[in-house]
């Protein structure tokens, strides 16, 4: 299909300027664009049907990746092929180059931005299970001023985010990293590279033992929306990197806990199954950075 | 409705008045009038047919508003050889019979084209992993692989 017709098409330079063009229309009625890779197809489709665009390109504060004693901060609008090199998220982070690496193709990877995938938060995209295992927090600016939301507050069911349509999401921040942490993640789809119909991604932290300390788990590709497992992480939480039966055991908690949808793709069970096989090889790889 | 652009292709600067929810695809062979970049899917960003160089990175035409190439530089599959001479990769799809149709072709080039120039030494499954964003539906690749294997190598 073809975009309905777009009255307005704004290039603002700052996120004074972008609030400032939604502000003059009604709620819903503009549109922020970053990369645009899931929006264009919504606009192309007239799921959205924005009467004026707000183009994010020119809005440097908005890009980028910078890694300072107080955090890591990841700009909205950074590209995926530009995370997918980012040496600055290597070990506890490293989950998010994973993820960039593997989303969609070549060309979406050029133009398709970290916001725009936390925005759109479709069902089976990588960041929003990335964003919780890695415990991402969301800084936001709208007309009422800044705000800042735990990836868990930001990310509703698929499709839905707490995020205003006048709010502009302006970066995700992460503090800086303890010790022997390392983060993966790993997604399954119908060919290479496709969206996937489960993605896992794991964070854990070690002890001076070289076991786990603390384990963040989130799933995505469910029907509910992206989610933390709890039963895998207090069942991976103490549990050494040889000990393939707590991690199994582990895992299988968190594909009991976690419902699963039955669709053209997959059915529950190999959805379940798929949590736990997936699992075990984000578990291995996320042990296996946190020890170097 | 309409916003006056400023576009570059291939060298040439195009200064148009055009409607907000021109795709930029369509910019490029309807108003433009470069018609190797094709539309293969119906602007559903699944095929890369309409695959071009934007600022030098491959991306989807369809899935762009024209309007936001406003003042950027655009590298269609016109723009790969220069004053005829084709480069190492277009020679190498010729000589590995890379093509069939040829539909996919222009959108395969713009992607491979930028692929080679990021790694210059590519593995076979560096190259196939690439190449997931276009679809051909008349070579299995196989031919495709080889001429960009073929083409780093030529160009080492």
């Amino acid at each position: 299909m073809y975009p309905a017709a777009i009255e307005e098409y704004v290039r603002p330079q700052t996120i004074a300027e972008a609030l400032a063009a939604v502000g003059r229309f009604d709620e819903g009625d503009a549109l922020f664009l970053a990369g645009g890779q899931s929006a264009m197809q919504a606009v192309k489709t007239r799921l959205l049907r924005p009467r004026c665009i707000v183009d994010l390109q020119a809005v440097a504060e908005l890009r980028g990746v910078s890694v300072a004693s107080s955090g890591v901060r990841i700009g909205a609008t950074t590209t995926y092929a530009a995370l997918a090199e980012e040496s600055g998220l290597d070990g506890a982070y490293h989950a998010v180059r994973d993820a960039a690496a593997r989303v969609g193709d070549r060309q979406v990877r050029n133009r398709g931005t970290i916001g725009g995938s936390l925005c759109w938060n479709y069902i089976a995209a990588c960041m929003p299970p990335v964003s919780l295992a890695l415990g991402m927090e969301m800084k936001l600016i709208g007309k009422g001023g800044e705000r800042s939301l735990a990836a868990e507050d930001f990310l509703g069911g698929p499709l839905e985010t707490e995020r205003e349509d006048d709010e502009i999401l302006v970066s995700l921040n992460l503090p800086v990293a303890p010790a022997a942490t390392g983060s993966a993640y790993k997604k399954w789809g119908l060919v290479t590279d496709a969206l996937p119909v489960i993605g896992v991604c794991a964070m854990l932290t070690l002890d001076g033992s070289g076991a786990c300390a603390s384990a963040r788990v989130a799933v995505g590709g469910l029907g509910d929306g992206p989610r933390r497992s709890g039963a895998a992480e207090s069942g991976l939480t103490g549990v050494s990197p040889g000990d393939s039966d707590a991690i199994a055991a582990a895992l299988q908690a968190a594909s009991d806990e976690i419902e699963t949808q039955s669709d053209m793709w997959a059915d529950s069970d190999y959805r379940k199954q798929l949590i736990r096989s997936l699992g075990a090889e984000v578990v291995a790889s996320a042990f296996a950075r946190a020890a170097n | 409705m309409k916003t006056t652009v400023n576009i570059t292709i291939n060298g040439e600067s195009y200064e148009e008045t055009i409607p907000n929810r021109l795709l930029l695809v369509d910019f490029i062979r309807d108003v433009a009038v470069q018609t190797g970049t094709h539309i293969g899917c119906t602007y559903e960003g699944v095929c890369g047919a309409c695959t071009i160089q934007l600022d030098g990175a491959a991306v989807k035409s369809c899935l762009m508003l024209a309007v936001q190439a406003d003042g950027h530089e655009i590298t269609t599959v016109e723009g790969l050889a220069d004053k005829g001479e084709l480069t190492p990769l277009q020679v190498a799809f010729n000589e590995h019979h890379a093509l069939q149709c040829g539909y996919c072709t222009p959108g395969i080039l713009m992607n491979m084209d930028e692929f080679l120039k990021k790694n210059p030494d590519p593995t076979e499954d560096e190259i196939r992993h690439g190449l997931i964003g276009n679809l051909c539906r008349c070579t299995g690749y196989s031919h495709i692989v080889e001429a960009v294997k073929d083409a780093a190598k030529k160009s080492a």
